[in-house]
């Protein structure tokens, strides 16, 4: 027993007032708690060039915390530098080194925050970088960013990055006037907090048997009027549910007029005119007939390959601890829902029409029934298949298995050159504006590259470029038979032309925002990052995937 | 060093400066309209000659102010009424650590000049409506990135109420902004021509209001013992004296109060961070996101003031938490809007309803979004909040039918303190 003094010690203890970096970072701990803060505060970012865009990004990732940046360019700020570009200071900086300039006064956002400018040449450093440990470094790294990187300089950096799974994502964003792309190169990305908007299930359709033996134990007839009007729904629902199907060979409603009949029977069951609760329950009736099996998005990722050893050797199953943490937690999904044809149950419950005991009765049952579903979940993963994962992240885990997410990723470039160009044949079909305007990207990347202009710089006279060069580009890429889509490859193309260097300022600055929202969904390992590339046209203001 | 290349030269401008810019000034893309003037005409006006407004420095504002400079507006103005505090250091990046507790506005103002060379920011630290029409008449292009309803609200009618169909400069384009955790949405507003903001009022999110009585007896969530706290027992113990919620100590106060009762009725998870966050409404905000929002109103403001793209018609809508999804349309104008439709709102109520009920209804009706409505019709005062001698006199009013007051197919004039405008009610009885 506590006494109250106790209490109190122990409340101002916790409701400190909240310390400085605390209250520094409150609005985006909402989003994504101290866990996401945590990962990103060890999160070390790499950029290749600092053009408005790179600047623009690593602004939004220098604000929420992250633990360091690294500028690798070793360009002098150009006249045509310091008029875009936030992080320069104007003509004060021409004729600085760029990543320099950049990383202090990026540096400046945020106190916590480690900027290095590394100035050596990435083209001779990245073309012999099979000499000179460039994988090593750069697998030092949480994610690496480029912006309109010259292509033989991201074909390169792209395979060394692909070649191993541990290495860093990369993340390659391309623009040109309103025009801009990018996308996420990465083997796999797995996510147990998606925070995606779908409730977990009640299971009021099979009711566990602590809440089956409560609804039913209750005297409704006789009960006092006012503790009536305080049932809460769930627990009215698994009544009338049970009542229902003594009446019905034990099946729930199932037709259309079944449904109806039963709401019926939910309302007929109110003892006055105006109770609430049971307005609400026969307003939540549907939940009775949703199922709460195994949704088909959690079926489907039991089919990865490395959960399908054969189940005899599963107790000898030698390399079990060593398959990722995620992998080990969804086998032992897999199993306990083959067992029960449910996931586990969650102990969220919404709010509803109820007296506070009875709602706090119905959260611990519902408590109580969770953590014991999430030790049989624990049992399988540990006791009978021998793996190895902390306890937060099972408690995570279990909370979430109705939202888990797995992204399989791609190289870059895959999806122009595989299958012979048939993925970029079918999204010319389906999305015409989003494909032509990748294939524009693509195909200025390379006229630009063939012109021997590098896109590191931003230096006068533009590059003059023609719509048949452009065209000529994208045609190469295409298998045999593929037609461009007229007009809006010849409204791409024009806009290309129109503009082939310029990274403006406002495209700057959205590029900025929608790529830092991904590394930082990529690096909390929270919400869902962009499964494909993102086209960006900012005279419509849309942005599409393809 | 002045700009040999182009044309009308202003002072801070180098060579090379416009470079990026430039490439879509200086020719027309397959989308541009026929009447764009390329070149150093359209320049002029960008650099010479435009003047905008920005309300608001906070979140949006700062990124808005950023942009704006950068592509080559010269004489911006800013309205903020906020001081800084430590927890927008986290996205609203023209401001430190020491600049806690100076005014937005012109803390801002001076970052942008200095970092921007050649740009005025003109502050003004203090309320939007502080202004009146003469001070908005002055801009080509209001940017708005506000988190009150109430305040744009307000400069969304003013600016509607300012068009005069003989005076085109009168019809100032309204871009608005708005962010929460990873979602926004931008919008471009042509006051009289396209929907307005009050047209779109029922696409917000109606706000948690929990009902008194689950307070006072039944809590069930951390929020409702918050809510009592603040609500019931605040004023209880401390009478007159006025909660301040942006002070650490009352909502700590608020914490202890809440745990107390929390632990009294089992329910588990007051901490300090959701007593704040209820009590303040306080809205997840990120970095990231503003930029998305104020990149889109910014790059609006720079096709509507040059014309060198076709620009938004007229709603962007983002949501970043499962992918990137956007979704981009043209949002109606609603004929019976009450700021620019012009026709009244038609109601039909029981010919039993009471008056008191009748404002029950006004007050929970999403597309309206009223807190103490004041009633009357062409000739007589049904029910007015204030001032207090007149709340006296037509408080009998309260429990008379409308029907009584108002005969079918009437108007009734609806007033209230956070309206900027009166709405009409065309009233049929059932
Ligand atoms: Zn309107």
């Amino acid at each position: 027993m506590i006494n109250s003094s106790d209490v109190q010690t122990a409340i101002v203890a916790d409701g400190a007032v909240p310390d400085n970096k605390t209250r520094r970072y409150d609005r985006q701990l909402r989003l994504w708690a101290t866990s996401g803060q945590a990962a990103i505060e060890q999160a070390r970012i790499l950029v290749l060039s600092s053009s408005a865009t790179s600047t623009s990004i690593l602004k939004n990732l220098v604000l929420p915390g992250i633990s360091h940046f690294t500028i690798l360019d070793h360009s002098l700020v150009t006249p045509e530098d310091a008029g875009n570009n936030f992080f320069l200071e104007g003509p004060e900086s021409i004729g600085k080194y760029r990543a320099q300039e950049a990383v202090r006064l990026l540096a400046e956002l945020n106190e916590e925050v480690e900027g290095r400018a590394d100035t050596r040449n990435f083209r001779e450093f990245l073309l012999n970088g099979e000499n000179n440990g460039v994988r090593e470094w750069l697998s030092g790294y949480t994610i690496v960013i480029v912006h309109n990187l010259d292509k033989d300089l991201l074909e390169t950096l792209s395979n060394i990055l692909w070649h191993d799974d541990s290495f860093p994502p990369l993340v390659v964003v391309r623009s040109a006037g309103f025009l801009a792309d990018f996308s996420i190169q990465f083997h796999e990305h797995t996510v147990i907090e998606s925070h995606i908007e779908t409730s977990p299930s009640l299971r009021i359709d099979n009711a566990f048997p602590a809440l089956k033996e409560y609804a039913l134990s209750l005297d409704l007839d006789n009960m006092d009027i006012t503790d009536h009007g305080h049932i809460p729904y769930v627990v009215l629902l698994v009544r009338a549910l049970e009542d229902w199907k003594k009446e019905h060979n034990n099946l729930q409603p199932k037709t259309y007029a079944e449904k109806q009949s039963f709401k019926s029977l939910v309302s007929s069951m109110k003892r006055k005119l105006d109770e609430e609760n049971f307005e609400e329950a026969e307003s939540q009736a549907y939940r009775c007939w949703t199922s709460s099996s195994v949704p088909s998005e959690i079926v489907s990722l039991f089919s990865d390959s490395r959960l399908s050893a054969p189940s005899a050797s599963l107790p000898a199953f030698a390399s079990f601890a060593s398959l990722p943490p995620f992998f080990q937690l969804l086998k032992a999904l897999q199993i306990f829902t083959e067992r029960n044809g449910y996931l586990p149950l969650t102990s969220t419950l919404p709010d509803m029409r109820s007296s506070t005991e009875e709602y706090v009765r119905l959260q611990n049952l519902y408590k109580r029934r969770a953590e014991e579903e999430k030790a049989e979940v624990k049992n399988i993963l540990i006791d009978e298949l021998g793996g190895k994962v902390d306890d937060s992240m099972l408690d995570d885990f279990v909370k979430n298995t109705h939202r888990l997410k797995v992204l399989k990723g791609r190289k870059w470039g895959a999806f122009v050159h595989s299958n012979g160009g048939q993925l970029i044949a079918s999204a010319l079909e389906t999305s015409p504006k989003q494909a032509a305007t990748h294939l524009g990207l693509s195909a200025l990347e390379d006229v630009l590259f063939k012109k021997g202009y590098s896109s590191l710089h931003g230096k006068a006279p533009a590059p003059q470029i023609t719509i048949e060069e452009l065209t000529e580009a994208a045609k190469a890429t295409l298998p045999p038979g593929v037609t461009l889509p007229e007009t809006e490859w010849n409204e791409v193309a024009g806009e290309l032309m129109r503009a082939p260097t310029a990274d403006l300022p406002n495209t700057a600055a959205l590029l900025g925002g929608l790529v830092a929202q991904e590394v930082i969904k990529m690096i909390t390992k929270q919400y869902v990052p962009v499964d494909g590339c993102c086209v960006v046209d900012l005279i419509e203001t849309w942005t599409g995937i393809i | 060093m002045i700009s040999q290349s182009n044309g009308f030269a202003t002072p801070h401008d180098w060579a090379g400066r416009y470079y990026h810019i430039d490439q879509i000034l200086d020719a027309s893309g397959p989308r541009t309209d026929p009447a764009f003037s390329a070149g150093d005409e359209v320049k002029d006006f960008l650099r010479n000659k435009a003047k905008i407004l920005v309300i608001g420095a906070g979140g949006l504002g700062c990124e808005i102010l950023a942009n704006l400079a950068l592509t080559g507006f010269k004489d911006i103005h800013v309205i903020d009424m906020d001081t800084i505090d430590i927890s927008n250091l986290n996205r609203q990046f023209l401001f430190r650590q020491k600049d806690v507790g100076k005014p937005k506005a012109i803390v801002a103002a001076e970052f942008i000049m200095k970092r921007v060379p050649g740009v005025t920011v003109t502050p003004y630290f203090g309320k939007i409506q502080d202004k009146d029409e003469d001070y908005y008449m002055q801009f080509n292009l209001i940017i708005c990135g506000l988190d009150s309803v109430e305040a744009r609200r307000w400069i969304n009618a003013t600016l509607v109420n300012m068009v005069d169909g003989e005076n085109p400069e009168s019809l100032k384009p309204l871009i608005d902004g708005g962010t929460e955790g990873f979602k926004g949405q931008a919008r471009v507003i042509l006051p009289t021509i396209t929907s307005c903001y009050e047209c779109s009022l029922d696409m917000l999110n109606k706000q948690t209001a929990f009902p008194i009585c689950t307070i006072a007896n039944t809590p069930r969530l951390p929020e409702h013992c918050i809510e009592w706290a603040s609500v019931l027992e605040w004023p209880r113990v401390h009478g007159e004296k006025k909660m301040d919620t942006d002070d650490p100590e009352h909502i700590t106060w608020l914490y202890q109060t809440a745990s107390k009762r929390a632990k009294e009725f089992n329910i588990e998870g007051v901490t300090w961070s959701l007593t704040q966050g209820v009590v303040k409404n306080i809205i997840p905000a990120i970095a990231s996101t503003n930029a998305i929002i104020a990149a889109s109103c910014c790059n609006e403001a720079f096709k509507i003031a040059t014309s060198s793209a076709a620009y938004l018609n007229n709603y962007f809508m983002l949501i970043g938490t499962d992918g990137v999804y956007s979704y981009t349309f043209e949002h109606e104008k609603r004929a019976d809007c009450p700021v620019c439709g012009g026709e009244a709102v038609d109601m039909s109520i029981s010919s039993e309803l009471p008056v008191e009920g009748l404002i029950d209804l006004l007050v929970e009706k999403q597309d309206i979004q009223i807190k103490k409505p004041s009633l009357s019709t062409a000739n007589k005062q049904i029910y007015l909040q204030a001032p207090p001698q007149l709340e006296a006199a037509t408080r009998p009013n309260l429990s008379k039918k409308v029907s009584e007051l108002v005969p079918p197919g009437g108007e009734i004039t609806v007033t209230a303190s956070t309206l900027p405008f009166s709405l009409s009610l065309r009233i049929t009885y059932t």
